[in-house]
């Protein structure tokens, strides 16, 4: 069943026409024996452009890389690149550069000879192979390091040979398979930024595969969500976080508070709150509110017009920095609440009766799954 | 804190730790090894060098007669370099056929897999002498190959017996288990990314065999080839068999000599030659590790 978008505004979307992207996905599909991995996908990707395959293990994010690739064999459905059909071409003549989350460096080679080895297979005059070796492992900066072994190099440093071995080639497209999963937090930060820089300096085409909403929505022009071999949804990051198209997208991406409740027109009933919202609807339906939207006040506060407010009494307290978590019990229900750390603000303790407000327009209302 | 987490913590404790527990389960192995095999060969060693009468008596003297003949008469210069030979041409014939089973073992997945390893391993069950009448039956005037050559028009049958073919062939297949198992290991390293990493970056199959495949595996060939080129030049039975008395090997003529001739010096000479031969062997296993890293 196809959930409705939860506002009637129309999403901008960024990318090319159906069909006229420079990798067209048109209704590809892979089924392994009964088991639909991938279900008819369709997606258009610009030159240039850096698009994130977000979803949970098993979404079928992954097996659909690997067809691109080449690496899976289709089941259904047709893969374009520049106007020309790859669905049959086998890998190693689709000009593709795929990044690997355990690296697949060559043992046995030096990081120079790794770096080489793509270029070696295009025959390419020796003078022009060290040249553009040098070239690739200068951008990664790994200068010096070029006769050691795979094995001796850390993670992150293994991860960069990878990148360069990829990019050395100047591949029509560059295709990430969680690349940084591997890695621990600070690096995989730092990598984040090292690699979406490369991308655009070079103006390559990347599609990115992560499991990681975070690293999806910092690095991506767009994001396309998969869950269950299907989209959910195509949009550029701050679409999919203020206006996710389903329930799973609000879900997956960022956190969400989650109601169940009946909708008679703008109103919602949520047990005994009735809270608004700016659609219409009507039926039982799940409604998402960001607990960043909502604001909290000092009990008793009088709330601007319009706003939905409601009134509770703070249950725990989690400070954390950049930000403060509530969870408020309200009625019966418990709404979490976040609130960013501005210089000296007050803290509310475990105990605070308060007032949560939010505007109609952020009470994301969508149809209840049957 | 547990001992086994306080050992984790710090490094130096643990190594103090692991050391003796590891030298005392080399123990029993040791004396084992000491008794059944270091103290034979010391006494092999001993007897090439004792003193016989012609009768075979030992007088109880030390003689160097038989390591001088060993060292002057052409005939054990051509066994030896008739065993080292034909030992080197089975295990190239082994490694060739064994390689492409490994690999489509090393890619084969689930029941499969496991059935097909059983049928490897298998032929380990039965004796070599079982497998090598097996042979007989194959490869005699009378045998299934040369019966079908004579109904297909031939009008003599080929000589695959009795001669230095039929100890060949016989000796490739009763050795084909460990080759293929020596290479199962060896391919063990070998990560399927890899040589998809290879293939995305326009490697065509038989690219990504040479540079990716084949060098990963030569530990594995390396392993292989030397299982396999000792246990060729030791076998005796298979040759005793297969050769009919007429193909002269190292193995058989220790064995003649022990067994027939009773000339025990000889027999223990030409067996440290054996040995020595295992030690080059060794050397140059443990050289080609190193250069491949």
């Amino acid at each position: 069943m196809m959930h409705q978008a939860p506002t009637d505004m129309t999403v901008a979307a960024a990318g090319p026409r159906a069909g006229q992207g420079y990798l067209s996905l048109q209704g590809l599909t892979k089924r392994y024996h009964d088991f639909l991995a991938v279900e008819a996908i369709d997606l258009d990707v610009a030159q240039g452009e850096f698009v994130a395959l977000l979803g949970p293990s098993g979404c079928g994010k992954t097996t659909t890389l690997r067809m691109i690739a080449g690496l899976v064999p289709t089941s259904g459905g047709r893969i374009v690149v520049a106007g020309q059909d790859l669905t049959a071409v086998p890998p190693h003549k689709r000009d593709m550069g795929l990044v690997f989350q355990s690296y697949a460096l060559f043992p046995h080679m030096t990081i120079a000879q790794n770096v080489a080895f793509g270029l070696e297979m295009r025959r390419l005059p020796r003078m022009e192979i060290a040249a553009r070796v040098a070239e690739a492992v200068a951008m990664v900066r790994l200068e010096g390091r070029e006769d050691r072994r795979p094995a001796q190099l850390s993670g992150g440093q293994q991860q960069r040979v990878a990148l360069a071995r990829a990019l050395v080639v100047r591949p029509s497209i560059l295709l990430f398979d969680e690349p940084l999963s591997n890695l621990d937090a600070k690096l995989r930060e730092e990598m984040r930024s090292e690699i979406r820089e490369i991308q655009q300096r070079l103006g390559t085409t990347a599609l990115f595969v992560t499991h990681d909403q975070d690293e999806a929505l910092t690095m991506s022009d767009r994001i396309v969500v998969m869950s269950h071999g299907r989209i959910e949804q195509i949009g550029r990051p701050e679409d999919l976080y203020e206006r996710p198209a389903t329930p799973f997208v609000a879900r997956f991406v960022g956190r969400t508070n989650r109601f169940t409740g009946n909708a008679h027109g703008t109103t919602i009933r949520l047990g005994d709150l009735a809270v608004r919202a700016a659609t219409q609807r009507s039926g039982p339906v799940e409604v998402m509110i960001r607990p960043h939207r909502v604001a909290l006040a000092a009990a008793g506060c009088v709330p601007a017009d319009g706003l939905n407010s409601v009134t509770g009494i703070v249950r725990r307290t989690t400070y954390s920095g950049d930000f403060v978590q509530y969870l408020v019990d309200a009625d019966g229900l418990t709404f979490m609440v976040e609130e960013a750390t501005v210089g000296h603000g007050r803290i509310a303790p475990a105990g605070t009766a308060v007032t949560l407000t939010w505007a109609p327009a952020d009470t994301l209302v969508y149809e209840a799954a049957p | 804190m547990t001992a086994a987490a306080i050992s984790k913590v710090s490094g130096r404790d643990a190594d103090f730790g692991a050391a003796p527990i590891a030298l005392m389960l080399l123990v029993p192995i040791t004396i084992v090894n000491l008794i059944g095999f270091v103290l034979p060969v010391a006494n092999l060693a001993i007897l090439s060098v004792s003193e016989v009468r012609s009768s075979g008596a030992m007088t109880g003297g030390w003689s160097m007669a038989k390591w001088l003949l060993v060292a002057t008469d052409p005939f054990y210069w051509e066994l030896l370099w008739n065993s080292v030979r034909t030992s080197l041409v089975i295990t190239a014939l082994t490694l060739a056929v064994s390689y492409p089973i490994a690999l489509y073992l090393h890619r084969s997945t689930g029941l499969w897999r496991n059935a097909l390893l059983v049928m490897v391993i298998s032929p380990l069950l039965l004796s070599a002498v079982v497998r090598t009448y097996g042979w007989i039956a194959i490869l005699s005037d009378q045998g299934l190959v040369n019966q079908g050559l004579m109904a297909l028009g031939a009008s003599e049958p080929v000589r695959l017996m009795f001669n230095l073919t039929g100890v060949t062939i016989g000796l490739t297949e009763i050795l084909m288990p460990y080759m293929i198992v020596a290479l199962l290991a060896g391919l063990g390293r070998l990560d399927p990314r890899v040589e998809e990493a290879a293939a995305t970056l326009g490697a065509p199959p038989w690219r990504v065999f040479v540079r990716i495949v084949l060098p990963l595996s030569l530990p594995g060939i390396a392993l292989g080839s030397l299982l396999t080129f000792v246990l060729a030049i030791s076998s005796f039975i298979t040759p005793k068999l297969l050769g009919g008395g007429r193909v002269f090997l190292l193995a058989t003529e220790v064995y003649d000599q022990a067994m027939v001739t009773l000339d025990w010096p000889l027999a223990a000479t030409l067996s440290i030659i054996v040995l020595l031969v295992f030690g080059v062997a060794l050397a140059l296993y443990g050289r080609i590790l190193r250069s491949i890293g």
